[in-house]
């Protein structure tokens, strides 16, 4: 068992090294592919997980009249509106954003672009009551009861529609990412095939005796997935050292100038690598068994 | 040992061209036999051997090789059937990058044959071909009939039944072709059967074997203890 295992391993550094500026080719075609699947999944990860935060926090605006849009909310209807949400069985709770509160949020979530701050009057942005729902589906029952012409009110505003059209433009990010990926991934599946078949021509007399003399299938085809799977494996390490090397600091330095979400960190990369080394070595092995197939038949 | 029936083997060249390498060919070898297989070239020789380690199928007809019938010989079986015989080439086939000993122990080794084993039966097989003392040295040190002694001793070492030669002497000269038949006599008579392909009249007339004589594809003449034409 062992002087098998030995020949096999053997055979297969040696067909790595003899073509080494192919193998090369194949660990950076392999690293470049699944650096964008790990990015793509990452992600997906980090849209996850800002969701799950913002679908906690936010769910409906009602946002008051101010005298622009419509005449000014009186504090006697501002109080009727409030006892009229608390009374409602769907909604869990209600707070009360003030002009100050909005423009406050506002600076905070644009620190950085001063000319937007300039640009936006401490009046300009309406209060509102913030609700949060039982069930954040139950959306329909607060816009029917309390849009316009409910007394006050200038609009009912489902935040989730606004969170909806941020995940679709991520969504549209991600699938382009995991397109790319996937191209890039049957491009290196088919650098392997080649790579392979141009190491078995490289032996073919090998292999051919190897025939002769009555060698089992797999012992002639073994070598030569084991030389493209080490070649997927060494792409997909370093795929996955190169996203372990930036993602966490990318999201650190974000984390930094926007408060307003949680970030995926070294645990969500650690968490991918398994993905990246399963996909890496299979794309290999399926390549390599493709490519032989016909190549060494009995 | 080896039997053929009514076989039949047509190689298509272009659409509606075929070349017919035998037919209708019916022969049977028994255990320890020596044969023989002359023939002009295109006589059919190469597709016979070729059938016979099933690297190619027939189109009709019946093959058994060492109690397999080659027609439903499952093609995961084949490395099994191939175990029982040994291939000696016109050109040595062997590797370069390979010692003498490398090369015959390749043979084994690839068919998962223990460390131990191999160990013990390259020595014998190389002591066999008188070749002991130059198990160190690469295929590009040796002349041609040791070369051919080396590849002889790839063939043998795993003890096999049958011994298929195909045209081992054609690149050799007339003297070095003879310690190469001695060789074959010898494994002859170890017990195991010996087919060999060849166009050389000197040898088949010299050792008074089997003949078994194909011309565009048809047994012409099947004689025990033959020499290689008729006026010979």
């Amino acid at each position: 068992m062992t002087a098998r295992w030995t020949y096999v391993i053997r055979e297969a550094f040696v067909g790595l090294r003899r073509n080494l500026m192919m193998t090369v080719a194949v660990i950076l075609s392999v690293t470049v592919s699944l650096t964008l699947l790990g990015a793509s999944l990452l992600l997906s990860e980090q849209v996850d997980l800002a969701t799950d935060d913002w679908t906690g926090r936010v769910e409906v605006s009602i946002y008051l009249c101010d005298d622009r849009v419509c005449p000014a909310i009186t504090p006697e209807q501002q109080e009727q509106l409030r006892e009229d949400l608390e009374s409602q069985e769907v909604v869990s709770e209600v707070f009360y954003e003030s002009k100050q509160d909005a423009y406050d949020r506002f600076t905070a979530m644009f620190a950085d672009q001063e000319s937007l701050i300039d640009a936006i009057d401490a009046d300009i942005l309406p209060a509102s009551f913030r609700v949060r729902l039982e069930n954040p589906n139950l959306f329909n029952v607060i816009a029917d009861q309390f849009s316009p012409p409910y007394p006050g009110v200038e609009e009912v505003v489902d935040q989730r529609e606004v969170l909806n059209q941020f995940l679709r433009f991520t969504n549209v990010v991600r699938t382009a990412a995991l397109v790319v990926a996937a191209i890039q991934l049957v491009a290196a599946g088919v650098l392997i095939a080649n790579t392979i078949r141009v190491a078995a021509f490289a032996r073919r007399e090998q292999t051919g005796i190897m025939r002769l003399v009555g060698a089992s299938n797999w012992y002639i085809r073994l070598p030569f997935v084991l030389e493209g799977v080490f070649a997927g494996l060494i792409g997909a390490l370093v795929s996955w050292g190169l996203l372990w090397g930036t993602v966490p600091r990318v999201a650190t330095s974000l984390a930094q100038d926007i408060e307003l979400m949680p970030f995926i960190g070294e645990a969500q990369v650690i968490a991918v690598g398994p993905w990246l080394l399963l996909a890496g070595t299979g794309i290999a092995a399926v390549a390599s068994i493709l490519a032989l197939r016909r190549f060494l038949d009995i | 040992m080896i039997k053929l029936q009514n076989v039949t083997k047509t190689y298509k060249r272009g659409a509606d061209d075929e070349v017919v390498a035998l037919d209708d060919v019916t022969v049977e070898v028994t255990k320890g036999e020596f044969v023989f297989v002359v023939g002009p070239s295109g006589s059919g020789k190469s597709t016979f051997m070729k059938l016979l380690t099933r690297e190619q199928l027939p189109d009709g007809g019946e093959i058994w090789v060492a109690g397999k019938n080659l027609a439903t010989l499952r093609s995961w079986k084949v490395p099994v059937l191939r175990r029982e015989i040994g291939y000696v080439f016109q050109d040595f086939k062997l590797l370069e990058n390979k010692t003498v000993y490398e090369n015959v122990a390749f043979a084994l080794e690839v068919i998962g044959r223990p460390r131990r084993e191999i160990e013990k039966r390259v020595p014998e097989v190389l002591d066999l071909v008188g070749l002991s003392e130059k198990s160190r040295a690469h295929p590009h040190e040796l002349s041609g009939g040791q070369q051919q002694r080396v590849s002889v001793a790839r063939a043998f070492v795993n003890n096999p039944r049958i011994l298929l030669c195909d045209e081992p002497t054609g690149n050799l000269d007339p003297s070095t072709s003879v310690g190469v038949m001695k060789l074959l006599d010898r494994i002859n008579r170890t017990g195991a059967t010996v087919v060999m392909a060849t166009h050389d009249q000197h040898i088949v007339d010299s050792m008074r074997r089997r003949v078994i004589e194909l011309e565009d594809g048809h047994v012409v003449r099947d004689q025990s203890r033959g020499v290689y034409g008729y006026g010979g």
